[in-house]
């Protein structure tokens, strides 16, 4: 069949078109695309239906996996995509592993290095047993981070635009640098004993119960890829939709308690929020998709991420 | 009942629009007529009060988008408010050696023509339901002058504050403390100015859209 391949603003992407089998898939329609051009590797494109004149609402986006037929008329030999360019994409794995590198590397900087003598702090630094165990706790929650972003993690999207890694890291070392450098200040006033011990214990906790929910989420999607939207079952998620992201909140709540700094609690705000957001969105988005008619599972009642709360 | 709320509410932007108005005049008169009379070390004296009632009643228009009365986005207003009772309080009130400069009635005045360009605008939309077209045309074209004069004042005395917030360390905070926080207002000053580098020329642009759809329109009509 003939598939012409048009931008937006109606311009040939590429010129002639593509020939391609009747069987084809959008995925060699793709290929085919990146052949010709040079340039538009797959994960760059973004392939919809045209809106048809007069009609509104979201265009089409062509699944990968689907055959090309399906988005075809009825008999007829040819079809017109809409592409556009994603821009440079990088594997996800490779954005969360920048993104966590740099908060594990950055705060033990503030740890061991001298750095202070650079804000006008001169002398020794007494250290206090909990910025020593502050610095554990961190870098354990980092190096779980990345680990499990190598072996624990499916990505439902294969990759993200490169311009995200540079707001995810400036996000995540900034607030990385701001935390260590309260944490380990030579004037840094610690928390009593107790506190820093419920803090800890509380926050372990909510890691290792964070990592077990990922091992759910994990499960949740087959290896291939395969499948949509599923009911999360198990453990917390049983209560709360996103359970991934409480028990985040939770352990971050209890790195504050035993730290006990302004900024620590700035982040936890800010991580809090804009994981709000995006559990209301799939909390949203599953009750949606199981509104339990024409034979589909119900959702069932649960808090969205912070219970009793929300 | 939608339309007794309607009233209420163009009431109420009316009285608003027309107050803000009015402060904005007063200190728009106030600093002419100073820097003519007695020279621009002795405005900030005479505009301190309306300035300082004008620019913080300004506040209310954030909650006015938030609640949705007016439709301009908070993403917008936010930053340009901010900044300035950034300046209106945090500098010139805070720091007296900056009134004497000469920055303080370039500041005032671009400051002041805007707003009064601006509020009457709003008033009489609120109150007449439409604003003539000079006063639209000035709305959307007065700013290529009076935002790179207000700005680069703006930019001004907060260099020239700097040295001030060192030596008083006004609005700073140390450790040690049982909250392990510390904030130092010049470095936060230095901050802001940076953020101005990215903000300014995305304000402008911004402002050179909203002309260019407004203009439009009105060519439309």
């Amino acid at each position: 069949m003939k598939v012409s391949v048009v931008s937006r603003s109606g311009r040939e992407v590429v010129r002639g078109g593509v020939e391609l089998k009747d069987s084809a898939k959008v995925a060699d329609l793709q290929d085919a695309i990146y052949a010709k051009t040079k340039k538009y590797y797959p994960a760059r494109q973004r392939l919809t239906l045209p809106i048809q004149p007069g009609k509104s609402g979201k265009p089409v986006v062509l699944s990968a996996k689907a055959s090309l037929s399906e988005y075809c008329e009825k008999g007829s030999g040819s079809l017109t995509v809409v592409f556009k360019d994603l821009g440079p994409q990088v594997f996800y794995s490779t954005l969360f592993f920048f993104e966590y590198l740099g908060p594990l590397l950055i705060y033990p900087m503030f740890y061991y290095l001298p750095v202070y003598k650079y804000f006008g702090y001169e002398g020794e630094r007494v250290m206090h047993p909990v910025q020593t165990y502050a610095m554990y706790y961190w870098c354990f929650h980092y190096f779980k981070r990345i680990m499990e972003t190598f072996f624990v993690h499916r990505f439902s999207h294969a990759t993200s635009p490169v311009s995200n890694v540079f707001r995810n890291c400036a996000y995540y070392w900034t607030f990385g640098a701001y935390i260590a450098y309260y944490c380990n200040h030579p004037l840094y006033t610690p928390v009593s004993e107790l506190q820093m011990k419920i803090g800890f214990g509380f926050g372990i906790l909510c890691q290792i119960a964070n990592f077990y929910c990922h091992i759910l989420l994990r499960n949740l999607r087959s290896p291939s890829g395969n499948g949509g939207y599923q009911i999360p079952r198990g453990f917390l998620f049983n209560i709360v939709t996103c359970a991934n992201y409480t028990t985040e909140i939770y352990q971050w709540l209890g790195f504050n308690i035993a730290t006990q700094t302004v900024a620590g609690y700035i982040f936890l705000v800010v991580a809090a929020s804009i994981m709000t957001n995006w559990a209301l969105g799939k909390h949203r988005r599953l009750k949606k998709l199981f509104d339990g008619k024409e034979g589909r599972p119900k959702y069932p009642r649960r808090w969205v991420i912070l219970p009793p709360f929300l | 009942m939608t339309g007794v709320g309607s009233a209420v509410r163009r009431l109420y932007l009316s009285v608003y629009n027309w107050a803000v108005f009015f402060g904005w005049a007063q200190v728009l008169y106030y600093a002419v007529t100073t820097l003519l009379e007695s020279g621009h070390e002795a405005v900030y004296a005479a505009v301190e009060r309306p300035l300082q009632f004008a620019q913080t009643a300004a506040f209310l228009e954030i909650l006015h988008g938030l609640v949705g009365l007016v439709r301009s986005p908070v993403s917008a207003t936010l930053p340009q408010i901010g900044s300035r009772l950034f300046l209106t309080w945090g500098i010139l009130w805070s720091f007296p050696e900056t009134h004497s400069h000469i920055l303080v009635t370039s500041l005032v005045i671009s400051w002041s023509i805007t707003e009064i360009i601006r509020y009457s605008f709003f008033g009489m939309k609120e109150t007449f339901g439409f604003a003539p077209s000079w006063l639209l045309w000035l709305r959307y074209s007065t700013f290529m002058v009076l935002y790179p004069t207000g700005i680069s004042s703006e930019v001004g005395l907060i260099y020239i504050a700097l040295p001030y917030m060192k030596a008083t360390e006004k609005y700073c905070l140390r450790m040690p403390n049982k909250w392990n926080f510390s904030f130092d207002f010049s470095y936060a000053s230095i901050l802001s100015l940076a953020v101005y580098v990215p903000g300014s020329p995305h304000m402008f642009t911004y402002m050179l859209a909203q002309r260019k759809k407004a203009l439009a329109k009105a060519k439309a009509a």
